[in-house]
């Protein structure tokens, strides 16, 4: 091999070494200066968000009228609205030994969050109104189970509008209106 | 001309004697107040005569009776009932067993009936003052009734408040919306119009009160148009009839709602204290400025007490009825409620997603005990609201 050549790749590594080093103490020097008080690193690392986020997830069954809880663990998100939409998505899946009162074909369209009103809607697919069973208790049924368990996973949210395909409706099979966003009722919640 | 008059003459002799009318007679006492109620197989025209211990119905027909004296042993102020024949004429007389003024009168129609309210004569407590009559003759038809409940309620507006006169009955669904379904096909919609028909008929029947149907065949109606039918007549309690379904196939028993939009009870507190999320919270919710502008926007948000009172006599009758003691009365923002200016609540008489209760909803004596139910949970209402508002 061609002397120069080795001489020249030996200088390029010593440039190329020193640089990291000044790069490495520039960067650990502009770093110590700030850490004044040490607990606020630790605050700082305990906001990192954990990859799983405990839910208690209300179910009917069909021994009671009131809904009882499971433990799951979902995906966390720092995203919000991307969080609320994996927790719809939880909920109204099918689940076995409980009542998930949802028609067939549910679907989540889209989903918004007005802060200023702490108001989640709820754009859900026409199956809502199309293959709804109908009766009272079957609309308060699906209603509750979907505010309930969204307002009592996550404060932020106070209150649950719906919309079907993007429109409002009066109501899904002719009983409760649902023109105006739900408070969670949790009459129809039960610990243990 | 003249021989024109003499047959027109002639033929009125002639009709008022080959198609008498006939006309049955009852009275009962109610907290206050008297009701007697004349019966007819076909309208009437009438003029009323009163003194202080009696009053005269006198009918410009020929009427049939089955009797000519009746004693009156139920009633505290009335004592008989005379019929005379006098120049074609026909008169009842009512005798009191002191003196007593007639409180009201008014014309219900289907069957034709003319119903009078009497109380005892003397200074009457509070402010209220027997209404006036004034008409001696009056052409009954229903443009005159209408105009005569407009004077009652304006009279209530001024400081009598109002009994109960009239009563909306919405059987739920109809039309091309079948309500719900059971197993066995059959239908939430036929169900409600049965019960509807046969409470109407009880009530009227027994009450002397007029009733209303917002549907009385298999037809659409909306939830705006059923309200708006109870708000326009005047209706002074709106009574709508559904049967229930349920995701929990279990689910049984009858249930009577009345509408809130806030959940305050004792249980819904509890939890919340146990899942340290605070009861205020909740509480400051309701006060929130959207939840006011619902409540502004809600007719039915001055009459939620007596609704709720109603709800219980008719849940109580209900529980006594299918053996149901845990179900009971419920709060949901029910949207044909929501807009009723009177005390509106909504019966589920049973579960029709239940094949137990299903196959009794195919029961027609079982649709008749609903009905009786219903009434009786009607009439405690009607004892409660008419003393509350005496």
């Amino acid at each position: 091999m061609n002397k120069k050549l080795i001489y020249s790749l030996v200088a390029i590594a010593f440039v190329f070494f020193i640089t990291s080093l000044i790069i490495f103490l520039k960067s650990r020097s502009s770093v110590e200066p700030k850490v004044e008080n040490p607990s606020k690193s630790v605050i700082q690392t305990e906001v990192d968000p954990p990859q799983l986020l405990k839910v208690k997830i209300f179910y009917f069954t069909n021994k009671s009228r009131y809904m009882k809880p499971m433990n799951y663990e979902l995906e966390n998100s720092p995203i919000k609205i991307e969080l609320y939409k994996r927790f719809i998505d939880l909920i109204i899946q099918e689940k076995e030994d409980f009542i998930t009162p949802l028609p067939q074909g549910l679907r989540l369209r889209t989903l918004y969050y007005i802060g200023s009103k702490k108001l989640l809607v709820l754009d859900f697919n026409e199956n809502l109104v199309t293959r709804f069973p109908a009766g009272s208790s079957s609309e308060l049924e699906f209603i509750y189970f979907i505010v309930d368990n969204i307002c009592f996973n996550f404060e932020e949210v106070k209150m649950v509008k719906f919309l079907i395909s993007g429109n409002e409706y009066n109501t899904i099979s002719g009983h409760i209106d649902i023109e105006n966003p739900f408070y969670p009722d949790y009459r129809y919640l039960r610990i243990n | 001309m003249k021989n024109i008059k003499l047959l027109l003459f002639g033929l009125l002799l002639i009709s008022w004697q080959l198609f008498p009318l006939s006309i049955q007679i009852r009275s009962f006492d109610h907290d206050g107040f008297t009701r007697i109620v004349f019966e007819g197989d076909q309208s009437f025209q009438f003029k009323i005569r009163s003194s202080d211990s009696k009053f005269r119905l006198e009918i410009d027909k020929k009427v049939r009776v089955e009797k000519e004296f009746i004693q009156i042993n139920n009633s505290d102020l009335l004592d008989k009932v005379v019929f005379l024949e006098e120049k074609r004429k026909s008169v009842f007389s009512v005798f009191g067993k002191g003196g007593f003024e007639i409180k009201r009168h008014f014309v219900l129609e289907r069957p034709f009936r003319v119903v009078f309210d009497l109380v005892k004569s003397g200074p009457v407590p509070g402010d209220q003052k027997p209404l006036k009559i004034s008409h001696a003759e009056k052409s009954v038809d229903r443009f005159e009734k209408n105009q005569e409940s407009e004077n009652e309620f304006k009279a209530g507006k001024q400081g009598q408040k109002k009994l109960i006169e009239t009563i909306c009955i919405d059987p739920g669904h109809g039309g091309s919306d079948f309500g719900a379904l059971g197993k066995s096909n059959l239908k939430e919609k036929d169900i409600t119009l049965k019960v509807g028909k046969k409470l109407k008929q009880i009530v009227e029947s027994r009450l002397g009160i007029r009733v209303i149907l917002t549907r009385k065949i298999d037809s659409e109606v909306s939830l705006n148009s059923r309200v708006s039918i109870a708000n326009n007549q005047k209706a002074d309690m709106f009574i709508s009839i559904h049967v229930n379904s349920s995701f929990r196939k279990a689910a049984r028993g009858p249930e009577t709602f009345y509408v809130s939009l806030k959940a305050t009870d004792q249980e819904s507190f509890e939890l919340a204290r146990k899942e340290n999320k605070s009861f205020d919270e909740i509480d400051q919710k309701a006060e929130s400025d959207d939840l006011k502008m619902i409540l502004w926007n809600m007719a039915q948000t001055e009459f939620i007490r007596e609704s709720s009172k109603l709800a219980d006599f008719i849940q109580s009758e209900l529980n006594v009825l299918m053996n149901t003691i845990n179900r009971g009365v419920k709060q949901a923002p029910f949207r044909v409620l929501m807009r009723a200016a009177m005390p509106a609540v909504l019966i589920e008489v049973a579960f029709i997603s239940n094949a137990y209760e299903e196959k009794k909803l195919t029961n027609d004596s079982f649709l008749d005990r609903i009905g009786q139910s219903i009434y009786s949970g009607i009439s405690k209402f009607i004892y409660y609201h008419n003393t509350m508002n005496r």
